[in-house]
């Protein structure tokens, strides 16, 4: 067998790849290898400003994938050897396939404390398959401890119902990935689950009807929204989060008689018993096969390409969260394992490749001038544009904030007068102007704090 | 910004008609001439409103009100005419939008300058008549509008409907629609009704940075960025009826289709190297302003060039933009009533520019001059008779079209003579803002924010209102009032008014 282009990974930066190649190279042959026979695909994409989209995440069956692209064969399968030098690749199966081009889209997997390797009631969440034996076990728990301070933690403490719930951070704030602590503060009041008892009716007990599939793959930006996910409380009384700040997990063990079979110790000394433990700590890439010539990887073992996708071995490239960009970072830009990185670097990677056989001059995409991503935080809207969290910039850096309770939290991260990030969370209609102002670098210091006085309205100001 | 009492700043504003005002010399420092605004009784109080405001002791900020923007702008080096505040004037950066001024090239001191032109440079609205009726497109309007940019980004054949690489988009930069022509995504009489024939002879992409023309290609799968809109728009009044049939519009209740867009991050990327190389050119050739926004460089300047070249590129971009999106308008139009989109009588009646400069010949003192004209948040609005308007519109003067802000009515005027000799054939673009309206009350208490994020270390500051405002005036500036503003000061004539029926974001 044999294919100009073969994409490795059934993820979103996987399918985004095969997809942005198939548009590119309608005449050409492409093989997207994947381990299930679900893949997702991007829908709904919405653009917010130039650099920002929203989207949603769909899986969909491999045959309807198919006649979409009718350029592109998928197979099912696991990748197990590289052979660069004769460009090849061999597939667990001992397939053999031939390639001009490959990526290298194989994704990560959940980073778990390091007891779960003992505990089978220690899980770990990020992919559709986990988040199956999940709902299952989380039905049975009425008490549970979560692990973990990034977006997936932050949702399920905000989701989980009728149970008690134990939130172990390491951080002094919660949601430390994305938010500074003023607007964990602003977010604190939506924990209190009085407010999510409105949720219609109609949509409780949604997952049931979701046939969630073994695939591999990571879980939707919005793997949570059809989903309602309770616990063995009394359905009358609304979860409690109790948060345990800066402090980590030191000991985990069983005592199968206890009503609550699991006891963790905290690294401050304090026992919690539970029937469950949830780690939701980050990924580490996932390489599982081998290659003839060595693949520079960092020593978190991400493979490294360089401004084009491309991997150190040629005809070589990797997207998505297995890579690490090692190329000379524009100021307000930056790494993180998120969906819109992934969709984004596979479809660069995808245009590279293209270009390449082409012989033509592919400019880097603007999306990796600024960082931009959009999500959603214990239902607010939350937008993150450039060093939002004053990355890169010390201590040498200036907040303007403005706050309304319950409506929205803005921050500007300001250095010399120029804007370098913003957090916006709630309807702020600022993304554009905001995103503006962070790649023009335009001199903020004649307006002052003015620049978010409520009572000036701005939008069009700078257009 | 000089600081008086209101009522002393009163002195320098005179009524000169029941629709405008004069701004006499003094209002701000160094003016070279005087400055007119537009308003109605509405909008008059809107714009006093602001004054005040700015007038209250602590109101000293950075966002000046619109009069003191038009005042300053009456101080550039090289301004001749007067200082013109259409009726949708509101605060921005340099310029206020809605603000237009021209510069005599003959004389060397005469500067170009970008806030002059906006940062969405060549941000314009076009319109597409249709010979289909209400009743036609109502029961379908959801799934049209669905469907006008589902192609996105599948074009014709391999290439998307937008510039796609480094090449197409050069090409694009120096062809404007001309590209889109060769290309096969436009009629060839699309291009006479637009202003320069869509295409701006003077673009030089090699003028344009490289980060500009990263930031002008589309990221896959959307037509470029957020910000631009098409409406389905319902024919509501015709108020000339003679120059609504030459434009193809005969009858309330037909169709059109209405587009916005512009260069956007591009032009924003175009403007933006120019302010810095502008900001060089002032300190060597010793050019002074009111205000460090209105940053300029002499229009003979190589600076002064390099924008106008480089500017000439993103104007030709917003024209490759809103034609892509007419493409897929008539397409879209074309597969819902199986008709071709001729047989539809898809035809561009006009395409405007709202946010430009350009080269033009005007009479000032009874003498004929080569300007630069500046219109931001205004229209190129010629008169019956003008050389540069199509042969169509040659008895009705120039179609001006009016896009209210999205989901508000919208409308068509023609130029007169009078606003050609007032304004150099001038108007307003659509609605406006004030620069402050309180917006709902808002309980802004930061104690425990602060408190929470004191260890990080990082100087933290808050906004908040200075002070309540007197009254919590409606501030927006509608776009009916400003057109009849218009009207009235016989600026410009109303001949169509549009209400939408469907909105479509880009």
């Amino acid at each position: 067998m044999e294919a100009v282009f073969i994409v490795v990974g059934g993820g979103i930066a996987g399918v985004t790849c095969a997809e942005t190649l198939a548009f590119f190279e309608p005449e050409k042959t492409i093989i997207l290898l994947s381990e299930s026979s679900l893949i997702k695909t991007v829908t709904n994409l919405l653009a917010i400003t130039r650099t920002l989209t929203k989207f949603d995440i769909k899986e969909v069956q491999s045959s309807e994938f198919s006649l979409k692209h009718p350029n592109v064969k998928l197979i099912h399968d696991t990748l197990a050897e590289v052979n660069d030098k004769e460009k090849y690749i061999i597939t667990k199966t001992n397939k053999i396939i031939k390639y001009e081009y490959l990526c290298l889209c194989t994704g990560a997997e959940p980073k778990l404390i390091p007891q779960s390797q003992d505990f089978e009631e220690i899980l770990g969440i990020r992919d559709t398959d986990s988040i199956d034996t999940f709902i299952k076990k989380i039905n049975n728990a009425k008490k549970i401890v979560i692990v973990g301070n990034g977006g997936i933690a932050s949702e399920l403490a905000y989701k989980i119902k009728n149970t008690e719930i134990h939130w172990v951070i390491k951080d002094r704030h919660i949601s430390a990935t994305f938010v500074d602590p003023g607007a964990a503060e602003f977010f604190l009041p939506s924990l209190n689950k009085d407010e999510i008892q409105k949720e219609p009716v109609s949509k409780r007990m949604r997952y049931q009807e979701e046939d969630f599939k073994k695939s591999g793959a990571a879980l939707g930006p919005d793997w949570y929204t059809n989903l309602i996910i309770r616990g063995a409380g009394d359905i009358n009384i609304p979860s409690t989060v109790k948060i345990h700040y800066e402090t980590e997990i030191s000991d985990v063990s069983r005592d199968k008689k206890s009503e609550h079979p699991m006891e963790i110790t905290l690294s401050t000394g304090e026992k919690i018993k539970c029937d469950i433990i949830i780690s939701a700590t980050g990924v580490m890439a996932k390489k599982l096969f081998k290659t003839k010539s060595d693949l520079e990887l960092t020593n978190l073992g991400e493979i490294q390409v360089n401004e084009h996708m491309e991997t150190n071995i040629p005809y070589i490239y990797a997207a998505g969260d297995v890579c690490s960009a090692n190329w000379s970072i524009a100021k307000h830009w930056f790494q993180m394992k998120l969906w819109t990185q992934a969709r984004q670097m596979g479809s660069y990677a995808a245009k590279c490749m293209a270009g390449h056989l082409n012989k033509e001059e592919v400019l880097q995409d603007f999306c990796f001038e600024m960082f931009a991503h959009s999500t959603k935080l214990f239902g607010h809207k939350v937008i993150l544009l450039g060093l939002f969290n004053g990355q890169k910039l010390g201590t040498n850096y200036e907040i303007l904030i403005r706050m309304t309770k319950g409506h929205e939290y803005i921050k500007f991260v300001l250095e010399n007068n120029k804007l370098q990030g913003a957090v916006l969370i709630g309807d702020t209609d600022l993304e554009e102007m905001a995103e503006n102002l962070i790649l023009n670098q335009i001199d903020l210091s004649p307006y002052g704090d003015d620049i978010l006085n409520p009572d000036i309205d701005i939008e069009d100001y700078f257009d | 910004m000089v600081v008086r009492q209101y009522a002393q700043e009163l002195e320098y504003l005179e009524r000169l008609t029941p629709h405008s005002w004069r701004i006499k010399k003094g209002f701000q420092p160094n003016m070279n001439v005087e400055g007119i605004f537009y308003v109605n009784q509405t909008l008059e109080k809107l714009m006093f409103d602001e004054l005040r405001n700015a007038c209250r002791p602590g109101m000293v900020g950075g966002f000046l009100p619109g009069v003191k923007q038009i005042a300053n702008v009456a101080a550039l080096p090289g301004i001749v005419g007067k200082s013109v505040g259409l009726p949708d004037v509101h605060s921005g950066y340099g310029f206020a939008i809605g603000n237009m001024a021209a510069f005599d090239i003959d004389n060397p001191d005469s500067i170009v300058s970008p806030g002059g032109v906006g940062f969405d440079i060549n941000c314009g609205v076009r319109l597409l008549r249709t010979n289909l009726m209400l009743e036609d497109v109502l029961p379908v309007k959801e799934q049209l509008a669905q469907s006008l940019f589902d192609h996105i980004p599948v074009g014709v054949g391999s290439k998307g409907i937008i510039p796609m690489n480094a090449k197409d988009l050069e090409e694009a930069l120096e062809m404007g629609m001309d590209w889109s022509l060769r290309e096969g995504y436009i009629w060839a009489e699309d291009k006479e009704h637009c202003e320069e024939y869509g295409r701006m002879l003077n673009a030089d992409p090699s003028k344009v940075s490289l980060r500009a023309k990263k930031r002008g290609l589309p990221q896959l799968g959307t037509l470029g960025a957020g910000n631009h809109y098409a409406e389905i728009q319902v024919v509501e009044e015709i108020f000339d009826k003679w120059a609504a049939s030459k434009m193809g519009i005969e009858e309330q209740g037909q169709i059109c289709v209405m587009i916005h867009s512009g260069s956007r991050g591009f032009g924003h990327q175009v403007a933006t190297d120019a302010l810095v190389q502008m900001e060089k050119a002032m300190k060597r050739d010793n050019i002074e302003t009111n205000d460090r926004q209105l940053a300029c460089a002499r229009i003979s300047s190589q600076e002064g060039q390099d924008y106008l070249k480089s500017m000439a590129a993103a104007a030709n971009f917003a024209w490759v933009n809103r034609s892509s999106m007419t493409f897929l308008s008539r397409q879209a139009f074309a597969k819902k009533f199986g008709m071709a989109p001729d047989d539809l009588d898809m035809h561009v009646i006009y395409d405007v520019s709202h946010n430009i400069a350009k080269v033009e010949e005007h009479i000032v003192d009874g003498k004929p001059k080569t300007l630069l004209v500046h219109r931001k948040g205004s229209t190129r609005a010629f008169p019956p008779h003008h050389p540069l308007i199509p042969v169509d519109y040659q008895l009705t003067g120039q179609p001006v079209l009016i896009g209210g802000t999205m989901g508000t009515c919208s409308y068509v005027l023609t130029g007169t003579e009078q606003g050609m000799l007032e304004t150099f054939g001038s108007t307003c673009h659509g609605a406006g803002r004030a620069l402050s309206r309180a917006k709902s009350r808002r309980n802004l208490d930061y104690t425990e924010v602060l408190r929470k994020m004191e260890y990080m270390g990082i100087s933290i500051r808050v906004a908040s209102p200075k002070l309540v405002m007197e009254e919590a005036p409606e501030s927006y500036k509608n776009v009916t009032d400003v057109v009849n503003t218009c009207h009235a000061a016989g600026i410009s004539k109303k001949a169509i008014k549009l209400r939408p029926i469907a909105v479509i974001k880009g």
